[in-house]
């Protein structure tokens, strides 16, 4: 009988000591960012920011224009749209993050020693995806302060926590994948405005119902659009776990093409160093 | 004994500080085609925002103080004025490369006037607004824009957007000459930020519900707007444009205030 082993050096390393570096990994990723604050916060502020003076000067637009029917205010419109923006600027981060490792030499350090291969992906993710559990209660908690109350209660507010995780490792494993291929910090933070624009395509901050033509039909197509509206619902109208679940779903399947692309660009890189 | 001292073979050169500040405005416009780059704040930006703000805030025309149905009026001459403002930044950052490569230490050590750092940025800010005024011009009348008062409103459009282009030059040299690195970038873009969005920009006063309210009636972009977007809302009157002027050289004065003090304080 022959036992074929898809990669031997992850073979010699237990799946329990692989579990280990993961978390080691992750935690270094986690200080990492929060001995950073020029890093992280710029995404908690500029967010917050753009949702406090929408709210002061569109304000009215809940009273007037379409699509805003049930909605208390903008503010409470606004945040699952904030904690998507701040996990976007989060997510970019852990790729810089990667590219830097890279830069820096830390990357090789890290293949010469008997790590798993699997946990350097593994663990820079997973501390992406802490980074947007905070970056999710952060919000809650200042919007909440500011008057917001979710109104699926603590079920709703889970749901947005773990949306704001998954969403993490969509875009870390996204930005991870481009870090990976081009091995440059500066290639990962040019698909910002990408990022952005995105995010303005979409119903992250006005209805779709208020927009019209091609615009309104790219944003009811934009997988952002879907995944807010459902964590909307748990903002505004109260607990519904099918909306919720659906939104989830949609990140967790982003989730799977990210990290799968970014474990193909890992070892293509591993290739090419061996 | 005297020393003869012959005849200067050729005319001295010319002490005007002028052609100078010429050649640093051209200068700085030819960064631009070197560093494509560049272009994106200057252009892309300002497209994106009338294209992306039209589209996602269209149904704010509904507001019962808007003063147009066509949102492109509205968020037209905004998109310019934004992309004037980062033709300043565009200068600031310019400058910021000069020092880190030590062309501007070559232009301190020279026997020259003064003048042209700071005419020379104006003449690049002024040079790159006006282009990204025609072409997002361009762009905002194919998507639909109507000026309501053609050519007196598109000159005063274009003097709002050579007055932000001077305000935010001005500030970005004081910036870079106080922090001459590319840290000053993000200062930069948030002060331009700030001074956009907490005014008219997204909404009129009278449609403002909070905070912004009060900051946007001392904020002198907004009197910079309704100056700029007379040509789109109805007629172009001296009542609506002399705070804009106003507005215009006070911002300057002070912004170039802190530009010259700042440049006292990197000459060691």
């Amino acid at each position: 009988m022959t036992v074929v082993v898809a990669d031997p050096h992850e073979a010699r390393i237990g799946s329990r000591e692989a579990f280990n570096q993961a978390r080691g990994l992750a935690r270094r990723s986690i200080r990492g960012t929060l001995r950073q604050p020029q890093v992280w916060l710029p995404g908690l502020l500029f967010p917050m920011f753009i949702a406090a003076v929408n709210t002061s000067t569109m304000g009215k637009a809940i009273h007037f224009a379409p699509g805003f029917e049930g909605v208390p205010s903008l503010l409470a419109f606004l945040l699952p749209a904030s904690i998507t923006q701040s996990v976007l600027f989060g997510g970019l981060t852990a790729g810089s993050d990667t590219a830097l490792d890279i830069q820096t030499g830390f990357f090789d350090r890290l293949l010469a020693s008997p790590v798993s291969r699997t946990s350097i992906l593994v663990g820079r993710l997973a501390g992406a995806s802490a980074t947007g559990a905070i970056q999710a209660v952060v919000f809650i908690v200042v919007y909440g302060i500011f008057g917001v109350r979710v109104a699926a209660g603590v079920p709703g507010m889970l749901l947005l926590v773990v949306f704001a995780m998954v969403l993490a490792i969509v875009i870390g494993g996204f930005a991870a994948m481009l870090a990976l291929r081009t091995g440059s910090a500066e290639a990962v933070q040019n698909v910002f405005p990408l990022t952005f624009i995105s995010l303005f395509i979409s119903s992250a901050f006005f209805p779709t119902e208020a927009m019209t033509g091609a615009y309104q039909w790219i944003a009811e197509r934009n997988p952002i659009t879907w995944m807010i509206d459902g964590m909307r619902h748990q903002v505004i109208d109260g607990l519904d776990w099918s909306e919720g679940l659906t939104s989830i779903a949609i990140a967790v399947v982003l989730a799977v093409l990210a990290v799968y692309g970014a474990n193909r660009a890992l070892r293509t890189r591993l290739r090419r160093a061996s | 004994m005297t020393a003869a001292v012959g005849r200067p073979t050729a005319e001295p050169r010319s002490t005007s500080w002028l052609p100078v500040a010429w050649s640093l405005g051209k200068r700085s416009m030819v960064g631009i085609l070197r560093v494509p780059a560049a272009v994106v704040p200057l252009v892309a930006m300002p497209m994106f925002f009338v294209i992306a703000f039209s589209g996602s805030f269209r149904s704010l025309s509904s507001l019962p103080s808007f003063p147009t149905d066509n949102i492109y009026n509205w968020f037209v001459p905004f998109a310019i004025l934004q992309g004037a403002a980062f033709a300043g930044f565009g200068t600031g950052f310019s400058t910021v490369r000069d020092i880190e490569g030590g062309f501007y230490d070559r232009l301190l050590l020279s026997p020259g006037s003064r003048k042209p750092l700071f005419v020379g940025p104006i003449i690049a800010g002024i040079a790159r607004c006006t282009f990204t005024l025609v072409v997002v011009l361009a762009l905002g009348l194919a998507l639909g824009a109507e000026p309501t008062d053609v050519v007196p409103g598109m000159l005063a459009l274009w003097v709002a957007a050579v007055g932000v282009a001077v305000i935010a030059t001005g500030w970005a040299l004081g910036l870079v000459f106080r922090v001459p690195n590319q840290r000053s970038g993000p200062i930069l873009q948030i002060g331009i930020f700030f001074a956009m969005f907490l005014s008219t920009g997204n909404t009129p006063l009278e449609d403002q519900v909070g905070w912004t309210r009060y900051i946007a009636r001392i904020n002198p972009l907004t009197p910079i707007l309704a100056m700029a977007r007379q040509g789109f809302l109805g007629h172009v009157e001296w009542d609506t444009t002399w705070p804009g002027l106003v507005a215009i050289v006070g911002s300057s004065a002070a912004l170039w205030l802190f530009a010259v003090t700042g440049l006292k304080r990197l000459i060691p």
